[in-house]
């Protein structure tokens, strides 16, 4: 591969209780590209999604073994700091979950949390995050209104903005779209093609179309295994594996 | 292709060169965060055991005070015995009377209770409009704020009058008193909790029984009560509880002559309840004596009863949360599709003699009486109170203390005596109540130990509030020797309160989305920023609506303080937390039953008692519904 590789897993297995939904996947993930996850429903793309950030620590019955490495480091090893991680692994849901608070006091969380109290300084990074996300145009005259009036479209670039202003360096998006109209959507995908200039993007998607105009590089994952993983153009065109191209083409269940 | 697209929109980016950037970290080092997050765990856990150790203690301390009684003169005399008269030459501790007393009372009582709260639940789940509802729902919930003690003399000044009148008795203090006063007290938790029930069985099986040419009524009758039935069912059991826990009211108004009916049937006769016993007995008991011993004894039958009832319903509850509502009321729907079949063929429906629109309007006419019937028993005793008591008030009343063993002068070191027990009661519940709720919702899965602190919450629940009483005097009063005292008093009151601060919080708590949550975890913020930031905030209408219910359940109970914290009679303010107080749900209670002709005085101090605990419930049902606006988006 020609990029630089940003995160990787090596024989990574999970289990939820005695189920396994994770079977010895190996990924590397170029950096400051758009990396897209697809698969049929249940094949594991959310869990592996956040096992980059180590969310699935909230859930007390996932257990893990292998390794994930961000730029080199394990980020399962003892004395990482999770919450360090996560702050520069960021993520937005499938659902737009904006914070019952202003539009403002959602972008500005995350840098206070991390300790940022300039007002000046806060106001700069809002701004700024707001602008990244497409979003400060529609809303620089009602940053203090509460975040929950934006329409749908809108709060997801508000939860996308909010992720931006901890200065991630990987982003995190599992299913941002599906719950959103096609214009939304559109100006979504948009964003993150934009955003692959100074981020790296994962995203799962079921969209295929969204798969293959917003992402360079293409993973493709049946039942907890990842089967293929190559440029994007290749997948579409000639993927290597008979259970990509059925399940591409449509002919699958 | 996409390299392209990319590079034209990127062209266009504004913002782009803007960058902002803290300097550069070790990777991933750990921060102090960890620490704080540790630290407030460890709190929050042990203040989260301390709810279970109080609760071990209080039984602990009941059991030890009451085991005596049963060594003295075995379990099966003590249970069984036909005689209670601990007072006599020959004293003997026979308790059957009580427990056949309260349990009469408490079976008619739901008798009672039972149809109109049904009714009144039906009513406003189904067949009330949004209108109507908002009238109706808080008007329910005001017959729950008011004190047991108004309700007492409500009872004894009217309710028995109306009864030795109406049926020519001797005397209308009776098992039919108790039982009415008890079911009008029951009826708010019933049609409450039955309410939810009701309303949380899913629209689409009313509506795929109306499509099948059901009538409303049909609908409510073979789809939704049976898909509400377990919540219907645990809604009864948990009025029960309420009902054989209840004790001023039912003092006040059963005659307490510790005798079994006779016949059995005799709803005229004089009972006497365990509750009713404790309340008489409990202040006049030498300490360490074999009656003291029978009172604790009669305590812990009055527990075990009570755990035995909450207990049923928890099960049942807990039942329903296992099963989901959709598969249970289906299987009601699928039932009932099954009965409506008949309906939409015409030559059954011409079989029908009665109309099910007729049907349908004799239900609901029934219903519609049940209703005005609830309503009319708060009316009536709103009305009586407010009409008797106005002419009292004034600013003597309200500022001067009492004189002549308060037929005349006023109430104020009453108001203020109530005013610091209720301020006290919540310096001791709040912290350890929402305390104990954030470590159950936000440190622990369901573990064997937060099932324990929740089972230990749910006893305290149930608990008695004449058990606190019991509790307070037995242990802070006479273990610790604090004697009667306003701080005696305030903690009785705290630790009364706890579970529903506890519980309060848990729901708010639980009602915040975990998508929220996630959110705040996915920008790196920690355990307690995410607590204190993201979760608290929003859950705080829920915690202070929580607050001001127990506010008001403090500020109008009198079981709990009247061995651990009141004097009748006191011209003075308390000076220090280990002085006695005067409090206003006492004076009431001490001049209805012991001080002839102060009429004037009692009104008053119902109708101020009365005033100053529905105000604090609006303001709670204000509060809620303002904050149940503001989240709908
Ligand atoms: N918290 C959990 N506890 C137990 N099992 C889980 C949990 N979350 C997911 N699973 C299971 O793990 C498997 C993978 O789930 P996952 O959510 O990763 O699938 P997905 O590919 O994201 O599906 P979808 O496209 O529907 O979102 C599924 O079989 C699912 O049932
Ligand atoms: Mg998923």
């Amino acid at each position: 591969m020609d990029d630089s590789t940003i995160l990787e897993t090596r024989d990574l297995n999970l289990w939820y209780g005695p189920k396994q939904a994770l079977l010895n996947i190996s990924i590397r993930v170029p950096k400051n590209t758009v990396t897209a996850l697809i698969g049929p429903s249940g094949c594991g793309k959310s869990t592996l999604l956040r096992c980059f950030n180590r969310m699935n620590d909230l859930i007390d019955s996932a257990r893990i073994t292998g390794q994930i490495l961000f730029e080199g480091d394990d980020i399962y090893a003892d004395r990482t700091d999770v919450y360090t991680i996560r702050e520069k692994i960021g993520m937005v849901f499938q659902k737009p979950n904006p914070f019952p608070k202003s539009i403002y006091e959602n972008v500005a969380y995350g840098p206070r949390i991390h300790g940022e109290r300039h007002k000046e300084m806060l106001d700069d990074i809002v701004e700024t995050s707001l602008r990244r996300a497409a979003l400060w145009d529609e809303v620089k005259d009602r940053l203090h209104e509460p975040a929950l009036a934006l329409s749908g479209g809108q709060q997801q670039r508000l939860c996308i903005a909010r992720s931006l202003a901890v200065e991630p360096r990987v982003i995190l998006m599992d299913e941002p779209c599906s719950a959103l109209d096609p214009i939304a959507t559109a100006k979504i995908e948009d964003l993150i093609i934009r955003l692959a200039r100074d981020y790296t993007v994962i995203i799962v998607t079921h969209n295929m179309q969204q798969a293959a105009r917003a992402s360079e590089y293409t993973g493709f994952m049946y039942m907890g295994r990842l089967v293929e993983f190559d440029r994007t153009q290749q997948i579409f065109e000639d993927p290597a594996e008979e259970l990509t191209e059925n399940y591409i083409t449509g002919r699958f269940g | 292709m996409k390299k392209e697209e990319a590079a034209a929109v990127q062209s266009g980016y504004p913002g782009w060169s803007g960058h902002f950037r803290r300097e550069p970290e070790v990777p991933f080092a750990r921060r102090g965060r960890h620490l704080t997050d540790l630290i407030v765990g460890k709190l929050l856990f042990i203040v989260a055991l301390l709810a279970i150790l109080i609760v071990f203690f209080i039984i602990g301390f009941l059991l030890r005070d009451g085991y005596q009684i049963v060594l003295e003169i075995g379990l099966w005399n003590f249970l069984a015995g036909m005689d209670w008269n601990p007072a006599g030459p020959t004293p003997s501790f026979g308790i059957l009377p009580l427990i056949v007393g309260t349990l009469l009372v408490t079976a008619l009582a739901m008798a009672i209770a039972v149809p109109l709260s049904m009714a009144t639940a039906i009513y406003i789940a189904e067949i009330a409009g949004p209108r109507t509802k908002e009238v109706i729902k808080p008007a329910v919930e005001l017959l729950a704020g008011i004190p047991s003690v108004v309700y007492g003399f409500f009872g004894l000044i009217l309710l028995t009058e109306w009864i030795r009148i109406l049926f020519d008795r001797p005397s209308g203090s009776s098992w039919l008193a108790g039982s009415i006063l008890l079911a009008i007290m029951a009826i708010p938790t019933i049609t409450s909790v039955a309410e939810d029930a009701l309303s949380s069985v899913p629209r689409e099986f009313r509506e795929g029984s109306l499509a099948l040419g059901a009538t409303r009524w049909q609908t409510i009758r073979r789809v939704v009560v049976p898909g509400a039935l377990s919540g219907i069912t645990a809604a009864v059991i948990l009025g029960m509880g309420r009902a054989i826990g209840e004790t001023m009211a039912v003092l006040m108004v059963t005659g307490n002559a510790a005798i079994i009916p006779e016949p059995i049937t005799n709803v005229f006769s004089p009972v006497r309840t365990l509750t009713g016993t404790l309340g008489i007995e409990m202040g006049e008991v030498a300490f360490g004596s074999m009656h003291y011993h029978a009172l604790f004894g009669v305590a812990v039958v009055l527990l075990v009863i009570t755990l035995a009832v909450n207990g049923l319903a928890r099960f049942i509850i807990h039942r329903i949360q296992m099963t989901p509502a959709r598969s249970r009321a289906s299987g009601a729907f699928m039932q009932s599709v099954h009965n409506l079949i008949p309906v939409s063929l015409p030559r059954q429906a011409k079989r029908r003699v009665i109309h099910p629109r007729t049907t349908q309007r004799f239900a609901f006419l029934l219903i519609s009486l049940g209703v005005v019937i609830v309503l009319a028993a708060l009316g009536v005793i709103l009305l009586e109170i407010i009409v008797n008591g106005a002419g009292a008030i004034s600013l003597e009343f309200l500022t001067a203390p009492p004189s002549n063993l308060g037929r005349e002068g006023g109430i104020f070191p009453a108001i203020v005596g109530t005013l610091y027990l209720v301020a006290g009661a919540l310096a001791v519940a709040l912290p350890i109540g929402i305390a104990t709720a954030i470590y159950l919702i936000e440190y622990t899965a369901d573990t064997r130990l937060t099932r324990g602190i929740r089972a230990a919450v749910d006893l305290l629940n149930g608990t008695p509030s004449i058990v606190f009483g019991l509790f307070g005097f037995a242990f802070l009063v006479l273990f610790l020797n604090f004697g009667v005292s306003l701080i005696a008093g305030q903690i009785t009151l705290g630790l009364m309160i706890l579970p529903t601060i506890i519980r309060t919080t848990e729901e708010s708590l639980r009602s915040i989305p975990k998508s929220l949550r996630e959110g705040s975890y996915a920008l790196g913020a920690s355990k307690w920023q995410t607590i204190w930031r993201v979760v608290l905030p929003p859950a705080l209408p829920g915690i202070i609506t929580g607050a001001i219910l127990s506010i008001g359940r403090a500020a109008g109970e009198t079981a709990p303080i009247m061995f651990t914290a009141v004097v009748f009679s006191s011209r003075y303010l308390p000076s220090s937390l280990s002085e006695p107080v005067m409090a206003l749900p006492y004076h009431l209670f001490i001049l209805t039953t012991s001080v002839p002709g102060a009429d004037n005085q009692k009104f008053g101090t119902a109708l101020v008692l009365l005033m100053m605990v529905l105000s604090i419930y609006l303001v709670a049902i204000l509060v809620r519904r303002r904050y149940n606006r503001a989240t709908v988006m």
